[in-house]
């Protein structure tokens, strides 16, 4: 299983892809910050699910 | 791979959606049979029909691969698309909405009410949007026990909901549901602006002198919400700036156009169909009614039933391969949201309404950057309507033969005539 900061999200809603790896530089999410360490208020950026709604994607 | 002709013609013809099982019938037999396959008819350019789940998703996450502005966003012909272009100055969809638009253009049209719609941004009008729905409610049990659901509830709850968020005026509904049915029900008699059968050129007319209606109309909003901003989406939209300039005329009309008629129609279908579906399922309202905790799968299992947009286009960029198909730059598709909805590998029993699915990933909203922009406060209004509803109605049924608009493109029931009891 991946390492937090390296492991990939997905929006159940709308099908975005969180890669940790790469963070959201424009919405100041830094590449490597591990999704529990997102702020709980952040929202998907193409559908604005919350975070309750990503999945892990599995290595 | 070719689709048959009955089956291409069987999806294209508006009057094949008034019969929900026709159009059900046709897609099932093609994703048995044809999942991914070209539909070649007289007088339209070939395009491929996308039918199933998973092919859905996958093209609507590649946006920069399937683009849904460069041909018609919708079915049409060449003739009308020809005609269109000439209308718009080499355009190819009437209306140049978010629905039309690709890249930069629509990242950033999108971002202007994008963050004013997120689950989180509608929550405090959760109480304003319940008050309307008891007012609703009480209209319907007015009726003492009869009514037709679509017209009498359906098509106004939801109009009235968005009509509030953006910013129309009360005495403005009626207006705006007319233009609103005319735009999107064009090939139906009973709802079009002729009130008529139209030939191709009539129909043609008739949605652009609509469209001009809804442009003379707007022109004065911007106006009024320039002069004095509110924190409504048309507000919004009046004021918003790309790149240090306001949106141009037919950004703006475009974007005016589909909140005030997608913002609204959509969820009335769905409405309709969900409780079309009620009235011949009585144990589901007695369900319902002793659980109100199953309201969300409820509301879900509505969107997946009704999929009131039946369908989007898009265009292929570059050639790929989906689902061992090889498609060519350039090539059309289909993507049928009524068909991915049955897909019998998602859902088990398909064809039937139930609320004890233990997972619904239905794509009425499309999927991926094109999502539906109004998909939660949709959610959330039915949400509230239905709990409304439920706690006040003790029994309903149809009485009478429910009637579904004639259309391909967003329809649903027309006419849900029902009878019921209320506390």
């Amino acid at each position: 299983m991946s390492q937090p900061g390296t492991r990939k999200w997905r929006c159940r809603n709308c099908g975005y892809i969180l890669d940790e790896a790469l963070g959201i530089p424009d919405e100041g999410i830094a590449p490597g910050t591990a999704f529990e360490d997102i702020p709980d208020d952040w929202y998907c950026p193409d559908c604005g699910s919350e975070k309750q709604d990503f999945e892990l994607l599995e290595d | 791979m070719a689709l048959p002709q009955e089956l291409a013609q069987a999806i294209v013809d508006p009057k094949s959606y008034s019969v929900r099982e026709v159009v059900d019938e046709a897609f099932r037999k093609i994703r048995a049979t044809a999942p991914l396959a070209k539909a070649e008819l007289e007088g339209m350019d070939p395009f491929w029909v996308v039918s199933r789940h998973a092919d859905i998703k996958e093209i609507e996450r590649q946006p920069d691969f399937f683009h849904n502005g460069d041909k018609s966003t919708f079915l049409s012909d060449r003739e009308n698309e020809a005609k269109v272009k000439a209308l718009t100055g080499g355009e190819p969809n009437l209306i140049r909405s978010l629905v039309s638009l690709d890249g930069k253009e629509h990242k950033d049209l999108r971002g202007i009410v994008f963050p004013h719609v997120t689950p989180r941004a509608i929550k405090p009008l959760e109480d304003a949007i319940r008050g309307i729905a008891r007012e609703f409610v009480d209209h319907m049990l007015s009726f003492n026990g009869e009514c037709d659901f679509a017209s009498d509830v359906a098509f106004l709850y939801p109009l009235r909901v968005i009509m509030t968020v953006l910013g129309v005026p009360q005495e403005d509904e009626a207006f705006m549901l007319k233009l609103t049915q005319e735009l999107f029900n064009n090939a139906d008699p009973e709802l079009n602006r002729a009130r008529a059968e139209l030939t191709p050129e009539e129909a043609l007319k008739s949605l652009w002198e609509t469209t001009m209606e809804l442009e003379n109309y707007f022109k004065a909003v911007t106006e009024k919400f320039r002069a004095n901003p509110t924190d409504h989406i048309n507000s919004l939209i009046a004021n918003a700036k790309i790149d240090g300039e306001y949106l141009n005329h037919r950004q703006m009309m475009g974007y005016y156009i589909i909140a005030a008629t997608a913002g609204h129609d959509t969820t009335s279908n769905t409405t309709a169909g969900a409780m079309w579906a009620l009235a011949e399922r009585p144990h589901l309202l007695a369900e319902m009614k002793a659980d109100p905790s199953k309201i969300n799968a409820f509301v879900e299992e509505s969107i997946r039933w009704e999929a009131p947009v039946k369908h989007f286009m898009r265009s292929a960029v570059a050639d790929c391969e989906i689902a061992g198909e090889q498609i060519k730059a350039g090539d059309w598709l289909m993507l049928s949201y009524q068909s991915g909805n049955r897909d019998e590998s998602v859902w088990a029993d398909p064809f039937e309404f139930r609320i004890d699915r233990e997972s619904n990933p239905q794509v009425a909203f499309g999927y991926g950057v094109h999502v539906c922009l109004g998909q939660h406060l949709a959610r959330m209004e039915m949400r509230i309507l239905w709990e409304e509803l439920f706690k006040r109605l003790e029994s309903v049924e149809m009485n009478g033969k429910g009637e579904r608009t004639i259309s391909n493109f967003v329809c649903g029931p027309k006419h849900v005539p029902i009878k019921f009891t209320a506390n």
